[in-house]
């Protein structure tokens, strides 16, 4: 296997990894959490590293990931305190982590070959550098294969859970109602998320981490209804954001997990002003009217709607 | 070392006043923020204000000509990137069916990746000035200027003047928004002068913090002062005592231990405070808590102890 097609298979196996999870995690509203997370896990990484010496190591991924857990639960018990309110317990525990991964890495307290900037963004083609052969023949780098086992784990979770999942995400209370474990999935989920960013931080770094993980389900959250389409779309704009953003990255020689950061935000620019725009065409033909003009002038009932003193913005049943 | 050593040397001095300032005033300014419950968004900011940072480098450097890391540059630059990935999150949010959260996290990697990319573009150019840009990740307090001093001084000194001459505003906005409405206080007015100064404590600490960890000295200071407090200007008093002191006490350690960014040490000093005083503090704190609720059954159990002898 060439080294390109090997790393641009790395890429797209990272993107999918990372953004099916992610469509539960938008679901859930847990996208800052994953911040933490993805934060968090770094002096578990590097500690991991200082003992096993090698990054891919099953006991590093699971004891990092216990750390990206550590901020899962310890948001729960600062919010069960009462004494930290709002959205601060998300951000009172990671930046801690984090600052004390730093440290770790610059006292080069395990030898640790990390630079801090690789840690934001990571390094596809390193992590893609140690490649994997049978027999002589090159089956590309060895880190695609951890990857492939992530990805396979996080559809089979999905696939398993899936129901519970959609129950808990939906409707939380049902699901207790019901008698569900719902802090026993939901812990265990966000375990997953957390193993999920262990292993592609070394592709993709803290910041791509979060947005592989939130932004391919975004976009696909914007245009679709059902959490099945949801999800077939969430894996279509991981390809195809991951594609991308590798080739660009190539042919302008930059950073690879910033370029498909910014072409994934660019992408949910493009499809929520689509959207916009078609609901409003769509709304508009509805009215009575035809033609392109339903772009550029209002639909006469949200003239009404304002007039009401109701708000402007268009409800969901509204827009259907 | 000893303190003397220590304030006799004009760099370490530098680092010293230099992150107190940026504690000081991020710390007083962050408990609207904690208040209002908006924490998470100076973490967006913080990271947005990198591109903003870069590109003011850029500009000075090449159409300019002047040095690029002039601290006016950077904050007027951060400023503008970081209110926009704000505007831009709250615009998802209102006319998306996106939530909050995830809004504010597709406006911080699409901010911070286009922070990298400039990164890569101006560390592969030769730019005069360039080496250690990458400093504005996690921050380098030996680089601070006097110049830069007094500019982040003067710039966050304008920030806490404006919460005094707007104080009765921003409380009123704060914990009865409906209220300041009705009473006729432009809703929007105060909103944008309430977020300004918390971007401008924000963007202070971009040279000698950077902007990864930036966030801790916005929230931690407001939550751990919280504890001790009942009173508004008593928590922004504590906030900004406790931010200033951290940021002093983990500088010194941080030019003590040597090699180590000043930025995660005075980090992980405000997370001590805040962890005694979310456990320790007289008034409301974990083990306080404990306390009175194992008072609390004792009493009963005392009560009905007594209850059921008297029968």
């Amino acid at each position: 296997m060439s080294f390109i097609l090997g790393t641009s298979l790395l890429a797209v196996v990272t993107a999918l990894a990372c953004a099916l999870p992610g469509a539960f995690v938008v679901l859930r509203r847990n996208a800052m959490l994953v911040e933490g997370i993805a934060h968090a896990v770094l002096p578990g990484i590097v500690v991991g590293y200082a003992l096993t010496h090698d990054l891919n190591s099953p006991w590093l991924i699971v004891g990092a990931a216990l750390a990206g857990l550590l901020v899962v639960l310890g948001n729960e018990w600062l919010i069960r305190t009462g004494l930290v309110t709002g959205d601060a317990p998300q951000g009172l525990l990671f930046p801690a982590l984090f600052a004390a991964g730093v440290i770790f890495i610059t006292l080069d307290f395990s030898h640790v070959h990390l630079h801090t900037h690789v840690v934001l963004v990571g390094d596809l083609n390193l992590a893609a550098f140690h490649q994997l052969s049978v027999n002589g023949v090159s089956i590309g780098p060895r880190y695609l294969y951890v990857m492939l086992a992530v990805l396979a784990v996080n559809v089979a979770f999905i696939t398993i859970f899936y129901p519970k999942l959609k129950v808990t995400t939906f409707d939380h209370q049902f699901a207790t109602v019901l008698g569900m474990r719902t802090r026993l999935l939901n812990t265990s989920f966000m375990f997953l998320v957390s193993v999920t960013v262990v292993t592609a931080f070394h592709a993709a770094g803290v910041i791509l981490v979060i947005s592989l993980l939130v932004v391919p389900a975004a976009i696909a959250h914007l245009i679709s209804r059902r959490l099945s389409v949801m999800l077939v779309l969430t894996a279509l704009f991981a390809v195809v954001g991951a594609l991308a953003g590798f080739w660009i990255a190539y042919a302008l020689n930059a950073a690879t997990s910033a370029s498909m950061a910014v072409f994934f935000g660019l992408l949910f620019i493009a499809v929520a002003v689509i959207d916009a725009l078609a609901t409003r065409v769509r709304r508009y033909r509805r009215a009575g009217h035809a033609g392109i003009k339903g772009l550029l002038v209002r639909p006469p009932h949200e003239e009404a709607e304002r007039l009401d003193g109701s708000s402007p913005a268009p409800s969901p049943q509204a827009a259907e | 070392m000893d303190l003397i050593e220590f304030f006799g040397n004009h760099t370490f001095r530098m680092v010293f006043l230099g992150t107190s300032v940026i504690g000081l005033v991020a710390g007083a300014l962050g408990s609207f923020a904690y208040l209002r419950r908006q924490s998470l968004i100076s973490d967006v900011v913080a990271h947005s204000a990198l591109p903003g940072a870069l590109l003011a480098f850029l500009t000075a450097v090449v159409v300019l000509g002047v040095n690029g890391r002039n601290m006016l540059g950077l904050i007027v630059g951060a400023v503008a990137t970081g209110t926009l990935s704000a505007l831009f999150a709250n615009a998802i949010a209102a006319r998306t069916k996106i939530r909050i959260d995830t809004a504010m996290a597709i406006s911080l990697t699409f901010f911070f990746g286009a922070g990298m990319l400039l990164l890569r573009v101006i560390s592969d150019g030769s730019f005069p000035g360039k080496g250690g840009i990458d400093d504005y990740l996690f921050g380098n307090a030996s680089v601070i200027t006097i110049a830069d001093l007094v500019t982040s001084t003067a710039v966050g000194a304008l920030a806490l003047l404006l919460m005094l001459v707007f104080w009765k505003e921003f409380t009123l906005r704060t914990f009865d928004p409906v209220l300041s409405t009705v009473l006729g206080f432009r809703a929007g007015l105060i909103d944008t002068l309430m977020f300004t100064t918390i971007v401008i404590a924000i963007v202070i600490g971009v040279k000698a913090v950077g902007v990864v960890l930036m966030i801790a000295f916005v929230v931690t200071p407001p939550a751990a002062a919280r504890q001790w407090t009942r009173t508004l200007p008593g928590m922004v008093a504590l906030s900004g005592v406790f931010g200033g002191i951290g940021s002093g006490f983990g500088a010194y350690l941080s030019i003590m231990l040597g090699n180590v960014p000043s930025g995660p040490v005075i980090v992980l000093v405000l997370f001590a405070i805040f962890l005694i005083s979310l456990l320790a503090s007289p008034r409301r704190s974990v083990i306080t808590t404990a306390l009175h609720r194992a008072r609390a059954r004792e009493a009963l159990r005392r009560a009905l102890l007594a209850e059921g002898t008297d029968r």
